[in-house]
């Protein structure tokens, strides 16, 4: 046991990226109504408590329910804008990513969080490469990204040798995210067009878009560890109950160990899940419709 | 021997004459010890159609393997005999300090017949037996009386069951009690009042070496490690009332005499409120790691001991809101000496039957009314008024009343429905109607089939048979042993390793299949007693509102119970039994246990 804290509570939306081939800032980019940058930090805000937007010096942004710090020195790269990121978060640690991913899966992400305990970083795969702007870091990791600045290592992965780095296997970010959607980021006008076609069809995959939210009501062991008894969960389009212990995870940090097992993709043997009252489930592929009542108790019965 | 003393103490009150016997390796390997042996010993020492609080009917307290090798939850008791409340077989567990005495005072097992002259308890000492006047604990609870006991035995380390006014005064539902534990269920605490024996006190210094030291102490270790685990989690974090938030959200609840699934005010009476608000102390058995105890305070200032069963008996049963009277009610029949299941079941009857203007006597007694409850309690268990009828249990009390007022007796057999809505729970039903004690939620646990998705709980389709069947063995194999139910899902294994455990203290060559036989031969010895004393098909059954009225509220409304469905299941458990069809216990199955005459 090292004492530290593992709690996620900080969300990190880099805005200031260069959308040179984009032609206009990708922040900017109209989703429906609002600017591409407010679905992110709306999305990540249902999550999230505390929410940091860094912003290239002078950038246009909308109203925002987050913090906002701008680049002391522009074009840093994403090295310099988690570090700038991560000294405004008030949380031990933080879920970075960039402003320009419309499909974030929140599950995805409650599900990196979860994992942190003993990392600095949690980074997973996908297609082959490490997505450094879809990572959790801890707050006690800025002192080398300083020294990295310095050096001008401006690439994220000169900081996972150096730290305690988990790398999540493709397969387990499948399990979440069987398209990796969540990767999806847009630099030219096509990807945007692209973006906007799935976004039209399908709104609700997008962060806060909005696939509706499941009730989750906890018992005995979970009640008390939790200390209470009700919890709305956002789910995303084609939920299982996996998505529902991850967003739990982030959610209730306590359940961790006691009643979810420490990866969060699982209860632990002494807990099991019903839906509604009716099926009792403790396998995570279980799909889960909004509105659904997802009962959390001992498995333990009678007695 | 290793593991047992191969001796048990014959008490007969009338001539006050101790008497030791042997009992004997065959019998040992074949019932194990607790619950088995228990049976076995009542089998043998109750003469056919015994009357119940006749001085006949023997009284058994019977020690386990188990008990004294420091393996977690194994300080635990039986007591057997034939039940006032139902004619069947009572078999109880209690436990704590008074079950390694037992093994300590040098005994296997205590059978007590007769009836003494006057009140007297009884004090085994190294080996040696004396009856002494007890006509000045008469009247008091079983902990004073456990407590003038020890003082009056200073030096001593005696331990002391005892009986509490209820059951001087031979109401059908009382108990047994040592150190604030209870034999609860099927009036064992009557049977001891019938015979004047107001106390066992026990004492000595007799160790019972184990076969195989190292390997318990082993044993002992990866024991009392997984009871630390996620499985026993609920248990020592909560407690049983756990139970009560979740069977209502499931609606499996019995609130208002089993008029209804769940309760509105169940959140204010649930584990987790009262764990948060009134959380007083966690307490456990001699030789616990689990400790799953729990004190609640009391606005007046004590604490009192809460398990889910007396919560959902004295609250819900009753339609009592208020957790304070609900607390109350149960330091009442604590003291009483009162099976709170029992108790309710029957307060909850003869509300329904005041609401319908059929009980003027009942004064107050309406559902929800606390007052009535707690002036009823005390008058039950000194048979005073309308407690001399309700003393006798609802089927009793049914029967003299008559109006059909049998129909909303919440028993089978007799004895009062535990805190499972049968309709809900439908391997629970099965499991209710075929229990040997009657309607009894410990000797089998058959509830856990239907919460654990195995099954379609609101549905009856088979295999439900089998699953009784399992976990009525299952449950006989833990009570005989013993090892407490709580660590049940701690094992990977059971029979293996539980056999292995028995191995190791007996020195033995004991295997899963010799346990596995010996589970079904204790079952079906009781059931085989239960014939023997009148049982007939139409005992094996369920209340008629069970089988005719549908769930009103909650996730399971609607939901319904048919005769037909209770009658495919009971064809569906005997065959898986191998018994006859309507029933009854097969020469053939007999012979293959080794219980043919």
């Amino acid at each position: 046991m090292t004492g530290e804290s593992d709690t996620v509570g900080s969300a990190v939306v880099l805005a200031g990226g260069k959308s040179s081939r984009m032609g206009r800032p990708k922040a900017m980019l109209p989703f429906g109504e609002e600017p591409l940058v407010a679905l992110v930090v709306r999305g990540l805000a249902a999550v999230f408590p505390d929410v940091v937007v860094v912003a290239a010096p002078g950038q246009e942004l909308p109203e925002l329910p987050a913090t906002l710090v701008r680049d002391e020195v522009a074009y840093q790269g994403p090295v310099g804008g988690i570090r700038y990121g991560l000294e405004a978060c008030r949380s031990a640690a933080a879920f970075v990513t960039s402003c320009d991913v419309p499909f974030l899966d929140l599950s995805l992400v409650s599900h990196l969080a979860a994992r942190l305990p003993d990392h600095d970083v949690v980074v997973p795969h996908w297609e082959g490469r490490l997505q450094p702007l879809h990572a959790v870091y801890r707050r006690s990791v800025l002192p080398l990204l300083e020294r990295q600045l310095q050096r001008g290592e401006l690439r994220p992965v000169f900081l996972y040798d150096k730290v305690r780095t988990l790398t999540l296997a493709e397969d387990e970010v499948r399990a979440l995210d069987p398209d990796g959607w969540s990767f999806f980021n847009m630099n030219t006008p096509e990807d945007y067009e692209r973006a906007l076609a799935r976004w039209r069809e399908t709104p609700a995959s997008a962060p806060g878009g909005g696939a509706g939210r499941c009730e989750v009501e906890l018992f005995g062991v979970a009640r008390l560890r939790a200390r209470t008894g009700r919890v709305s969960v956002e789910l995303p389009r084609e939920a299982t109950l996996a998505h529902v212990w991850s967003a739990l995870a982030l959610k209730l940090p306590a359940l961790v160990g006691p009643v979810l097992t420490e990866t969060a993709d699982g209860l632990t043997a002494g807990h099991v899940c019903n839906l509604n009252g009716r099926d009792f489930v403790r396998d995570g592929s279980r799909r889960v419709a909004p509105g659904d009542r997802v009962l959390l108790m001992s498995s333990d019965a009678g007695g | 021997m290793h593991g047992f003393h191969g001796r048990f103490l014959h008490v007969d009150l009338d001539s006050g004459r101790p008497q030791w016997r042997e009992t004997g390796e065959e019998r040992l390997r074949g019932f194990v010890g607790g619950i088995g042996l228990g049976t076995s010993l009542l089998y043998e020492f109750a003469p056919p159609g015994v009357e119940p609080l006749a001085p006949e009917n023997p009284l058994v307290f019977a020690s386990a393997p188990l008990a004294g090798t420091g393996l977690t939850t194994t300080a635990k008791y039986a007591v057997v005999t034939k039940s006032p409340l139902t004619g069947f077989i009572a078999d109880s567990l209690s436990s704590s300090f008074f079950a390694l005495a037992i093994k300590a005072a040098g005994l296997d097992a205590l059978v007590v017949t007769g009836r003494a002259a006057r009140p007297v308890y009884l004090l085994v000492h190294d080996g040696a037996a004396e009856l002494r006047d007890a006509r000045h604990l008469w009247g008091k609870s079983a902990a004073e009386a456990e407590s003038t006991v020890r003082a009056e035995l200073e030096g001593a380390a005696v331990r002391v069951a005892a009986v509490g006014p209820a059951g001087e005064n031979l109401v059908r539902f009382a108990t047994i009690s040592n150190e604030g534990r209870h034999a609860g269920r099927g009036g064992v605490g009557a049977v001891m009042g019938s015979k004047n024996l107001k106390a066992v006190a026990l004492c000595g210094n007799q160790c019972v070496e184990t076969a195989d030291p190292e390997g318990v102490a082993t044993a002992a270790a990866a024991l009392r490690q997984r009871s630390l685990g996620p499985h026993t989690a609920k248990y020592r974090e909560v407690g049983t009332v756990a139970n009560l938030a979740v069977f209502d959200r499931l609606g499996a609840l019995p609130a208002r005499n089993f008029q209804q699934p769940t309760f509105d005010a169940a959140d204010e009476l649930s584990g987790e409120s009262l764990t948060e608000t009134s959380f007083s102390r966690r307490n456990g058995c001699a030789s616990c790691t689990i400790r799953c105890e729990r004190l609640f305070k009391a606005s007046s200032g004590g604490e009192q001991r809460m398990e889910y069963e007396t919560l959902f008996a004295l609250g819900p049963l009753c339609g009592l809101e208020d957790r304070e009277a609900v607390l109350e009610a149960a330091r009442l029949c604590d003291g009483y000496g009162l099976d709170s299941i029992s108790t309710g079941g029957t307060l909850a009857w003869a509300m329904e039957c005041a609401e319908r203007g059929l009980l003027p006597e009942a004064g107050g007694l309406r559902f929800g009314a606390a007052e009535a409850v707690l002036d009823a309690i005390p008058a039950i268990a000194e048979r005073r008024g309308v407690g001399d009828l309700l003393a006798d249990g609802s089927r009793r009390a049914a029967l003299a009343l008559g109006h059909d007022s049998l129909d909303w007796a919440m028993q089978v057999k007799g004895l009062e429905l535990p805190g499972y809505e049968p309709r809900s729970l439908k391997t629970m039903a099965l499991g209710l109607a075929v229990s040997p004690r009657g309607a009894c939620h410990n000797r089998s646990g058959a509830y856990e089939a239907d919460f654990s998705g195995k099954v379609d709980r609101l549905d009856s389709a088979p295999p439900r048979g089998a699953l009784v069947a399992a976990s009525e063995d299952f449950a006989a194999a833990l009570d005989s042993l013993i090892v407490c139910k709580f660590l049940r899902n701690c094992f990977q294994d059971f029979y293996a390793e539980a056999a292995d455990l028995l191995a190791k203290v007996t020195g033995w060559d004991y295997g899963a299949a010799e346990l596995r036989l010996a589970a079904e031969r204790i079952h079906t010895l009781k059931r085989r007693f239960n014939e023997r004393e009148g049982w007939q098909p139409e005992d094996d059954a369920l209340p008629p509102r069970v089988l005719t009225e549908s769930l009103a509220t909650g996730v399971a409304r609607g939901t319904r119970l048919t005769r037909d469905e209770l009658r495919d299941m009971l064809r569906d458990y005997y065959d898986a039994r191998e018994w006859d069809e309507d029933g009854r216990v097969s020469e053939a199955k007999l012979k293959k246990l080794g219980l043919s005459a």
